[in-house]
């Protein structure tokens, strides 16, 4: 049904366009694509240009969305907090460059989540969350208050060299999440993050250990998550043809 | 041949023949009908006689980049859209740098016969930023000013040196204020842009640009025209540097007027644009300028491409998009939308434009002026129909609209065009 496909050992590091790879991966016959991309909107670039039998899956498309892992996170979310329109929701780290930050800032949206705030230093964030409903802070301790939920984000190295933050240490000494300040958070608050997690930068050792971590229970959902994901757009795919 | 055009309504700001119902054309001039004998007359219809549009802003793609466009396909595009005099920016592959380049322009227009083209030069050789051009042999040769394009000065002292240069041979300079740090993220950096997770481009970029160009030209006296302004706070800076009697004007371009970054949300990429689509207060600020003379012109910045170059995911797609087709219908639109009144932005692209490139012969209905001119009827319309499209870049949002107005006929030093 589909193959594993590495840009780095494909034709795009001999020149192809991604729209001759995907006329010949169309050539061979594939039912779905899951697309990765480093630009912004390449997959809606693929789902304009292929045959309408082929399913097209976002797996991450620069800093735009990441829609799986958005949904991911809200299946956790659900299971172990309930309807997100009773909770709030604290994002916390590099919103600015983070597909995992958008597409769960609209999927919290989408399900009536009344308080959703941003946590980061000021070179991290977005001027313009306001406008997707997001409050932002530049103290954790501001921001914690209270709130239900803690999704940490993956910071990059390349942070430090663009001279967005001095280092990971001031980033985990004013953001990192520790015991003491997961305790701003309400009782039985959890933490979440979409991994790989950089022990020592975002997260303490006891917290990423600690019982209120879900993290490895948010990759146990991805499995449910994308397999369904897979399912529907699969299935839709054939009523559309039959 | 000698013609006279009657039956029509004569829009022609700053004439004494506007509204008059008729016109005669001599010897490639504007003539008092009432002198000519034996001419062939030919009947308005009762439609809108304007003075032909001036685009002080054209990529037309010679020499080298004949792969998205040619300097005969792209003047023919441009005289569908109203216009009759295009000023060529000087950013193809060689740059044009050497009188040996402006010729080739001039004699590449002449052979093709069409609209005016009026050549502009790199300040800097192979604009690159270093060392100075020989801008009295580039005026010579025949160019109308001399600009840097998008491509940067090496450092602010170099082009402090351009200025005060051309300053002093009395030539105009054309400048695209931008910080080359803030420069080359496709999006405004504003709420679509960051919902879109697109690479921003801040307005900083091209107030910091500004600001410091503001200082060089007043520190030099040099007359400077600023090109592709997109924020209101730049429309405020001009203002106010007008106001302090600098000699500089600006110009805006005609998708800045009709499109704000909301354009952006359907990655379409022919909104990738050099300059990105900033907010609807901006683009109401700008429109504004336009009305209140702040901004003087009105340019197409018509950026055809060849179709590999827009068929890409948005932000790895080469900016810039195909316009002068639709210059006029776009313009009425702009009036029968309540926006911008068809006087204001007639006079931009006309009595305004023709200063900026010091022809008095141009951009007027006049007697005695040049006889170029174009016959429309402003209560008909244009379908942009991809099989009609004309610009060899079919990267345009014109493409499959419909616009209000179409051009009956396209008169140029006299030469009369069909579509």
């Amino acid at each position: 049904m589909s193959s594993p496909f590495d840009i780095r050992t494909s034709s795009a590091s001999k020149g192809e366009t991604l729209f001759d790879t995907l006329k010949n991966l169309e050539a061979m016959q594939a039912d779905l694509f899951v697309v990765r991309h480093s630009a912004g909107g390449a997959p809606f670039f693929i789902a304009d240009r292929v045959t309408p039998n082929i399913a097209v899956i976002n797996a991450g498309d620069g800093t735009h969305a990441h829609p799986t892992q958005a949904l991911l996170d809200l299946m956790t979310i659900r299971k172990h907090k309930g309807d997100p329109a009773n909770l709030s929701v604290a994002i916390v780290g590099d919103l600015k460059h983070s597909r995992v930050a958008r597409s769960l800032i609209h999927g919290l949206r989408g399900m009536g989540c009344p308080d959703i705030r941003a946590i980061g230093p000021g070179t991290l964030l977005p001027g313009d969350l306001g406008h997707l409903g997001v409050q932002s802070f530049n103290r954790i301790e501001d921001g914690l208050n209270g709130v239900d939920v803690v999704v940490l984000l993956r910071l990059q190295k390349e942070r430090m060299s663009s001279a967005l933050l001095p280092s990971e240490r001031e980033f985990f000494n004013l953001f990192g999440m520790t015991e003491s300040r997961l305790q701003l958070a309400n009782d039985n608050a959890i933490v979440m993050h979409p991994g790989p997690i950089n022990r020592g930068v975002e997260i303490a050792n006891e917290v990423a250990d600690g019982p209120q971590a879900v993290i490895l229970d948010q990759v146990t959902n991805g499995i449910a998550i994308r397999m369904a994901v897979m399912a529907m757009t699969l299935s839709t795919q054939q009523e559309s043809q039959s | 041949m000698s013609v006279v055009i009657r039956n029509v309504r004569i829009l022609s700001p700053n004439s004494s023949l506007h509204q008059a119902t008729e016109i005669g054309i001599e010897k490639g001039l504007f003539v008092d009908p009432t002198t000519i004998k034996d001419a062939q007359v030919v009947d308005g219809q009762g439609g809108l006689l304007i003075p032909g549009l001036i685009d002080c802003r054209v990529n037309l793609r010679e020499p080298g980049l004949e792969h998205k466009g040619t300097i005969a396909s792209e003047t023919r595009a441009a005289i569908a859209g109203g216009v009759t005099s295009v000023v060529a920016t000087p950013t193809t592959d060689p740059v044009v740098d050497s009188p040996a380049d402006v010729r080739l322009v001039l004699e590449r227009a002449k052979a093709s016969g069409l609209c005016r083209v009026l050549p502009t030069a790199m300040l800097t050789q192979g604009g690159e930023g270093h060392h100075l051009s020989e801008m009295a042999a580039l005026v010579d040769a025949g160019c109308v000013a001399l600009a840097q394009g998008n491509r940067p000065f090496g450092s602010r002292k170099i082009e402090l040196n351009a200025l005060k240069y051309a300053q002093s041979l009395g030539v105009g300079v054309i400048l695209d204020s931008e910080d080359s740090d803030f420069a080359g993220g496709c999006a405004h950096a504003g709420q679509i842009g960051t919902g879109l997770g697109l690479s921003l481009n801040p307005p900083l970029s091209e107030t910091l640009g500004l600001g410091a160009d503001l200082d060089l030209v007043e520190a030099t006296g040099v007359n400077a025209h600023f090109s592709r302004i997109t924020t209101k706070n730049s429309v405020e800076r001009i203002k106010a540097a007008k106001a302090r009697g600098l000699q500089i004007t600006c110009d805006v371009t005609i998708a800045h007027l009709i499109y704000s970054e909301h354009a952006l949300v359907n990655l379409d990429p022919n909104f990738h644009l050099e300059r990105p689509l900033r907010t609807e207060e901006d683009r109401r600020a700008l429109i504004a300028g336009v009305i209140d003379g702040t901004i003087d012109v009105i340019v197409s910045d018509h950026s055809p491409h060849e179709p590999g170059a827009k068929l890409a995911p948005f932000p790895e797609t080469d900016q810039g998009m195909s316009m002068s087709e639709g210059m006029i219908q776009s313009l009425i639109e702009l009036d029968k939308q309540g926006e911008l009144p068809l006087e204001n932005s007639l006079d931009a692209m006309t009595v305004r434009a023709a200063r900026l490139i010091n022809r008095t012969d141009l951009g007027c209905i006049q007697y005695g002026n040049s006889a170029d001119c174009v016959l429309i009827d402003p209560d008909d319309q244009t379908h942009f129909d991809p099989t009609m499209w004309l610009s060899a870049g079919a990267n345009s949002p014109l493409l499959g609209k419909t616009l209000p107005g179409r051009v009956l006929g396209t008169w140029i030093g006299g030469q009369h065009f069909l579509r």
